[in-house]
């Protein structure tokens, strides 16, 4: 039996893993479940033997679930059948657990769904999880709430799961919001620190801002599935070789979120055919006369809100650098290798969808560019090295978006994945610097650890010059397949932006290289600095350097994938395993695919030229050599001269981090903050409650007060009054008679 | 049907009354008794409210485990009770309550403990009449009844403040449902020619639809003038009728801008006041737009649906902002309540399936978080008894599972999936964005999940988090067991209604098919389900007066007996 | 057989005659003699209209009022002793506590 039908053999049939995908997501649950309520009576290792193992557990299960996903009886592949009718999705798992609630025409079924797309991200996930409990025992080894913090990456890990599982879009988000959660409580793990708390309530309501787009989003494409089944009519369900009363018992089976029905309406809405086309207005319901097109575009935008929410883009990416408040294995996790990528994964899980606009895609890959370069040149500044390394996670995540945005998906993954191994790697490095040093973490204030920490050296070193793109290691690869992909995809109507995005790109790449560099250098390189915490550093223990070295290693293996190794196609690895998710956007072989269809998107699928190769590289070395031509000589040789007054403004500037948060601060929170304080003052107590409320009371107390003269006492008074009113009583009974 | 079920609804509203009797019989200086009892009463009581929910079938009847007997004939007053989906689903929220708050006055409560106890028995007794009772005067006497048992939570063992908020809660209350008195009257003269007249809830809906079918057909068209009947009666008072009932509810809701007794009842009232009155009694308001005011009046509805929708989105954003100025942390919890009633408001005002499955469905969540954020800052208070903010700080550290607690509620508060509270925001704003009503209320209302997010955390994070900045604070006790099984229920509620909301979900869904059905009579265009809308209810037992039926009946003539009717169309 | 509109002239004239007293007297003892005239006109107009009409419920309502001026009578006088009492006067002008 050769490598290739051994792969193809799945050791648990695939029918018989579907019915346990859920467990996936249980373990690390019920890991969370007791580490959090019994940890303090279990004991440090108890907790360590539990948490650790349910990550594991998990991995394990997604290992086999990833392998029966490509697991193919008689050269058949598993797959899903579609209830919308049309093709059923090759290359993947599905289990429903049921509904979870339904109301009228809505409705959301617990579907988890593994594909090679959401396999490979299990695998990630549950992998790079797994290697970071495991450096967890030891960083946090002496801190009191242990047990609080691995219940929580616990609860994250599960989070992440369903996100990444979720065969709908409400699972998703659940996912979505639920590591937004976990994300809040590490981020304020060390809550006495007001300062810690602080940012992690920025974290989890920056990201409700972008979870409003999500929410508003879904919505749109709910009634976009609403109108679209009115609409139809069988010619237009054809081409996906269903029919609308197919589609409708699928709508009512699954409800209108699933990928499967959205992938099946995206398909079958670009082709002339039928009575729905993308610039058919909507003939009935609230969106009445606006176009698919039109409110497909404007939901894809609100998922970039989402996306940018998550992912840290522009304008909402100013949570993450404040979320280092965090454990550091915590930042390795969540806020590098793969909470901050979910909004990647969301444009990859929906490219069917985000292939048909132009305009969002363009959107999605300028964001992308100008967070990417922004947050570059704030590294620059930046002392701290855990916010050199989330600075530069929110500008490789730019370098996604870019991806994703000109319809490179598969490289966007990649990178996804290559990124989670070498920031995972250079997180965890950091973490160990920082354990080593007594917590410091000025890169000013080390220096020198070269020889301290051999082993967090040599994998800090790999890491760095995989992110920066060095020739062997996977992030050259990766990065370079997107910005080939950039360079040559053109988006109808807007074909400037490829060029120009290319020549961006061309730039964040050097800047990369140049602070990387600059990070490495001044940590790892040159004296030990004066004003260290510590006279010597120690090397960390096994738990810490054993994820260090592998994660090294995989980023270095991983750039197998960018190679185009197969004997009967000139596609890249990763883009050939990946093609059954994204043949409906982009197409495949013997597929048109929805971007060939509806004119938007021209694709172009040559192998990147080894004269960009070389153009790419000579930009990283050439940024990398500043870097270290500035540090190593220029800087030390000028010590003691003042620089020049423009340069110390634009450090001041970048170390400020371009004063965004202060902008935000002061058109956002304080407005909002001054118009609630004045409604409260203004309009509730003092108009509703004083004028309104209590002006009643006044007034009829005065009347009251003033009716009181009447009452004389005299009885007889009130007698003659009384019969007075008796005569006119009957006076006008008289009246009214005659 | 067996003589239980005919009888259950009766016992389970009257079971409090009857331990509120022996709570009577029982010494003022024996607390414990006093607690034990109507403990005890509140827990037998859950048992049968618990069973009828369970006897509640989604799709049977609509009023379920109906009972009906002749009250004052003559009046056209029957004494006649049964629940739908909604109605059995506040019934099982309020019958949970019920030894939560008992519980969780344990200690709060040092003075007065038997008129307290009293008050509480008598408070679920008339919040449980309210809701299934299907004569719409009965509706009104338990509706009214309420005030006083709660103005008294407010008045006697409230803070220092207490009087002035009881007056202003009972004053706003009264002015309201006044007004719907009158609107009561006038429908009982509008509900059949003389000695036909009726305030049965079903006689007068059915009296009324066929006038409102016709005036919604001329307000399409534009021809009212021509109307004559019933219908042009509905024309020209139809709409200050539902003014009156509309105002009354939106007081009790609250909606802005009559929202601002609220505030000040829940800060001023004790834990037991504050649990009650957001879990149960603001459902009053929504119940009773569900209930009354739409279904009878759905074309004045209609032409009121874009104000009241408007008002709903500014309580939402209203509240919430609200919320980012206050510094008692109360208070800040009431203004989320009226935040969230807003979510509720607008899910029905949408009208649409989802809209109105969310709107229900978010009652009952508001009732278990608001309820459960009550409670437990009540044990808060009783320890350092203070309100502001600025007094705690860090408490975290010295009450972990009190604060693991209270994060837990917060999260399903401001709506985090897989906690209650997001299948009802979900939903809510899904039906609003799918209804006909502008897209605008849809964002603007999404624009609440952010700033309940904002208010919330900012509260936990004053309140749990930093360092402890208050010497007082240092030597707070964590929850004991007794706080904590009180709490604990809540706890497993918020899971357990995030997951698997369905079973709630499916005996709300009849209810809502019929509202929506009952509140499109008046939209014009819409296609309404007509098997949906006519009301089937119990007769009223006829034997006493077919025996003799040329007796002319007497306001002196003996009551005739008891007997229920089994004879169910 | 006398003209009904007779006894209605009657009992006006009677009925004013209690007004006036009700109106101007002092004393409380004759403001009270004075509220047993008016009943007592009233009862006259009941009697008359029964006698009109051939029926008896005019007979049952002044039955009916006069067992109430009985009992007016009965609480009033004890109201009187009572403020004697305490106050040593019946003269109306003196009973005015009851103001603003």
């Amino acid at each position: 039996m050769d490598f290739q039908s051994l792969l193809k053999t799945a050791p648990i049939h695939p029918d018989v893993l579907q019915q346990s995908l859920w467990m996936i997501i249980a373990l690390p649950l019920l890991g969370a479940f007791v580490c959090g309520v019994f940890g303090r009576m279990m004991g440090r290792a108890n907790v360590h033997l539990v948490a650790c193992s349910a990550v594991a557990g998990s991995f394990i299960l997604s290992v086999l679930a990833f392998w029966a996903t490509s697991h193919a009886d008689a050269g058949v592949p598993t797959s899903v059948a579609n209830a919308f009718g049309g093709a059923p999705s090759r290359y993947a798992l599905w289990q429903d657990l049921g509904t979870w609630f339904s109301a009228g025409d809505f409705r959301v079924n617990f579907g988890l769904l593994v594909d090679h797309l959401s396999g490979t991200l299990l695998l990630v996930i549950t992998g790079v999880g797994f290697l970071i409990h495991l450096y967890s025992t030891s960083y946090m080894e002496h801190d009191d709430g242990y047990w609080r913090y691995f219940a929580y990456l616990n609860l994250f890990v599960a989070m992440m799961l369903t996100l990444v599982m979720g065969d709908n879009l409400v699972l998703l988000f659940v996912g979505w919001e639920g590591v937004g959660m976990a994300s809040y409580l590490l981020i304020g793990f060390w809550y006495t620190d007001a300062a810690k708390a602080w940012a992690g309530r920025k974290a989890f309501i920056t990201n409700r801002i972008g979870d409003f787009g999500f929410l508003i989003a879904s919505f749109l494409v709910v009634l976009l599935v609403g109108a679209f089944v009115k609409q139809a009519n069988d010619a237009d369900l054809q081409p996906v070789a269903s029919t609308s009363a197919r589609y409708s018992a699928g709508l009512e089976q699954r409800g209108p979120l699933t990928f499967q029905g959205l992938e099946t309406m995206a398909r079958a809405l670009p082709d002339a055919s039928g009575a729905v086309k993308l610039d058919t207005p909507i003939s009935s319901g609230p969106l009445e006369g606006r176009t698919y097109g039109g409110v497909l575009t404007v939901a894809l935008l609100l998922f970039l809100l989402g996306a940018a929410g998550k992912s840290a883009q522009l304008p909402l990416y100013v949570w993450l650098p404040d979320a280092m408040a965090g454990p550091t294995p915590v930042s390795a996790l969540i806020h590098a290798a793969t909470m901050v990528t979910a909004g990647v994964y969301l444009f990859c899980r929906m490219s069917f969808l985000l292939v048909m606009s132009p305009t969002a895609m363009a959107t999605v890959a300028i964001i992308g560019a100008a967070t990417s370069l922004l947050a570059a040149l704030i590294a620059f500044a930046q002392d701290d090295i855990k916010k050199v390394l989330a600075y530069s996670t929110v500008s490789q995540l730019g370098i996604m978006f870019m991806g994703v945005g000109m319809g490179i998906f598969w490289a966007a993954t990649l990178h996804l994945v290559t990124h989670a191994f070498f920031k995972a790697c250079l997180f965890l490095g950091a973490g160990s610097v920082m354990h080593g040093n007594g917590d410091e973490t000025d890169i000013k204030k080390l220096g020198g650890l070269r020889k301290e920490m051999p082993w967090t050296w040599v994998t800090f070193l790999i890491a760095t010059l995989a992110i920066t793109g060095i020739v062997p290691l996977s992030g050259f690869f990766s990065k370079d397949a997107i910005y080939h992909g950039v360079h040559h995809n053109h988006l109808h109507g807007l074909e400037w932006v490829s060029g120009f995005l290319y020549y961006v790109g061309l730039v964040i790449a050097a800047c990369t290289a140049f602070y990387m560099s600059r990070l490495y250098l001044l940590t790892f390189e040159g004296q030990r600095s004066p004003k260290a915490k510590v006279a010597h550093a120690h090397e960390s223990a096994w738990p810490m350097t054993l994820p260090l070295v592998i994660l090294a290693v995989l980023s270095v293996a991983a750039s197998v994938y960018a190679f185009p190794l197969l004997a009967n196609s000139k596609q890249a690895l990763m883009e050939n395993f990946l093609s059954p998710v994204f043949s409906a956007a982009v197409g495949s072989r013997g597929d048109a695919g929805i971007a060939k269809a509806a004119g938007t998107v021209a694709l172009d699928t040559s192998l990147p030229s080894l004269g960009s190769y070389a153009m790419a590289w000579a930009t990283v070395v050439a940024g990398g050599l500043l870097a270290a031509f500035l540090y190593m000589r220029f800087f030390p040789a000028q010590a003691g001269v003042p620089a020049p007054g423009f340069a110390r403004l634009i450090r001041r500037t970048a170390q400020n981090k371009f004063y965004v948060d202060e902008l935000y601060e002061f058109l956002i929170i304080r407005p909002v903050k001054f118009l609630s304080f004045v409604l409260f003052r203004v309009v509730d107590a003092f108009l509703i409650d004083t004028v309104v409320v209590r002006g009643t009371a006044w007034v009829t107390a005065r009347v009251g007060s003033a009716l009181r003269y009447v009452q004389t006492g005299d009885t007889q008074a009130y007698a003659a009054v009384m019969a007075l009113a008796l005569l006119g009583g009957v006076l006008y009974a008289i009246l009214k008679v005659l | 049907m067996g003589f239980f079920d005919t009888h259950l609804l009766n016992l389970v509203i009257f079971l409090p009354l009857v331990f509120a009797a022996l709570v009577l019989l029982l010494p003022g200086s024996e607390p414990g008794q006093l607690r034990t009892v109507t403990l005890l009463g509140m827990l037998v009581d859950l048992v049968f409210g618990v069973w009828a929910y369970a006897r509640y079938v989604p799709g049977g009847p609509e009023f379920q485990l109906e009972y009906r007997v002749p009250w004052f004939t003559e009046f056209g007053l029957s004494y006649h009770l049964g629940m739908d989906g909604l109605a059995a689903s506040l019934l099982l929220l309020t019958v949970f309550l019920g030894p939560l708050v008992v519980m969780a006055s344990t200690t709060y409560i040092t003075h007065r403990v038997k008129e307290f106890h009293l008050a509480l028995l008598v408070l679920q007794t008339t919040m449980l009449g309210a809701l299934v009772s299907l004569d719409v005067l009965l509706f009104y006497i338990f509706f009214e009844a309420m005030l006083i048992p709660m103005y008294l939570l407010v008045g006697v063992w409230g803070s220092e403040d207490r009087q002035m908020a009881a007056v202003k809660f009972f004053l706003y209350t009264l002015v309201g449902s006044l007004l719907m008195l009158v609107a009561i009257v006038a429908l009982y003269f509008l509900s059949g020619p003389s000695g036909g007249r009726s305030f049965d809830y079903a006689s007068i809906y059915n009296a009324l639809l066929g006038a409102n079918q016709e005036l919604a057909r001329c307000t399409a068209a534009g021809t009212c003038d021509q109307l004559g009947g019933l219908a042009r009666t509905l024309h020209t008072w139809g709409p200050v009728m539902f003014a009156a009932f509309a105002l009354a509810f939106a007081i009790k809701v609250p909606m802005w801008p009559v929202h601002t007794w609220l505030p000040d009842a829940h800060v001023q009232a004790p834990v037991a006041g504050s649990m009650i009155l957001a879990g149960v009694m603001l459902k009053m308001g929504t119940f009773g737009f569900w209930r009354f005011a739409i279904p009878l009046f759905p074309v004045a509805t209609q032409q009121a649906r874009p104000v009241l929708a408007a008002l709903s989105v500014v309580g939402i954003v209203y509240g919430a902002l609200m919320c980012l100025a206050q510094r008692d942390i109360k208070k800040l919890i009431a203004y989320s309540s009226v935040s969230h009633l807003g979510y509720c408001m607008l899910g029905m005002l949408a009208l649409t399936a989802e809209g109105a499955t969310g709107s229900a469905y978010q009652m009952l969540n508001h009732g278990v978080s608001t309820g459960a954020l009550f409670l437990l800052f009540g044990f808060l208070y009783e320890r350092r008894h203070t309100r502001l903010m600025a007094d705690y700080g860090g408490i975290a550290k010295v009450m972990p599972v009190f604060t693991a607690s209270f994060v837990i509620i917060t999260f399903s508060s401001v709506a985090v999936p897989g906690t209650n509270g997001f299948v009802g925001e979900f939903l809510v704003l899904l039906g609003t964005f799918k209804s006909n009503l502008s897209l605008v209320f849809g964002v603007l209302a999404a624009t609440g999940v952010i700033l309940g997010a904002a208010y919330m955390l900012w509260m936990v994070q004053k309140v749990f988090f930093g360092s402890l900045t208050h010497r007082e604070n240092q030597f707070l006790q964590d929850l004991n067991l007794r706080e904590f099984s009180t709490v604990a229920p809540f706890l497993a509620l918020v899971l357990v209604m995030g997951l698997q909301p369905q079973p709630f979900l499916d005996r709300l869904a009849p209810s809502t098919d019929r509202f929506i059905a009952r509140a499109s009579v008046g939209t014009p265009g819409a296609t309404v389900d007509e098997s949906k809308l006519p009301i089937e209810v119990q007769p009223l037992p006829t034997e006493q007066t077919a025996a003799a039926p040329t007796l002319p009946s007497h306001p002196l003539a003996a009551a005739p007996a008891l007997v229920p009717s089994t004879n169910r169309p | 057989m006398v003209p009904i509109s007779y006894y209605l002239f009657l009992a006006a004239a009677l009925f004013c005659m209690g007004m006036f007293g009700v109106l101007v007297r002092r004393n409380a003892l004759v403001v009270f003699m004075c509220v047993e005239l008016m009943l007592n006109a009233a009862n006259l107009t009941f009697l008359a209209f029964a006698r009109m009409r051939g029926d008896s419920i005019g007979h049952v309502s002044a039955v009916f009022v006069i067992a109430v001026a009985a009992a007016e009578a009965a609480v009033g006088l004890a109201i009187v002793i009572a403020v004697f009492r305490s106050r040593g006067s019946v003269n109306i002008e003196d009973i005015k506590t009851m103001k603003h």
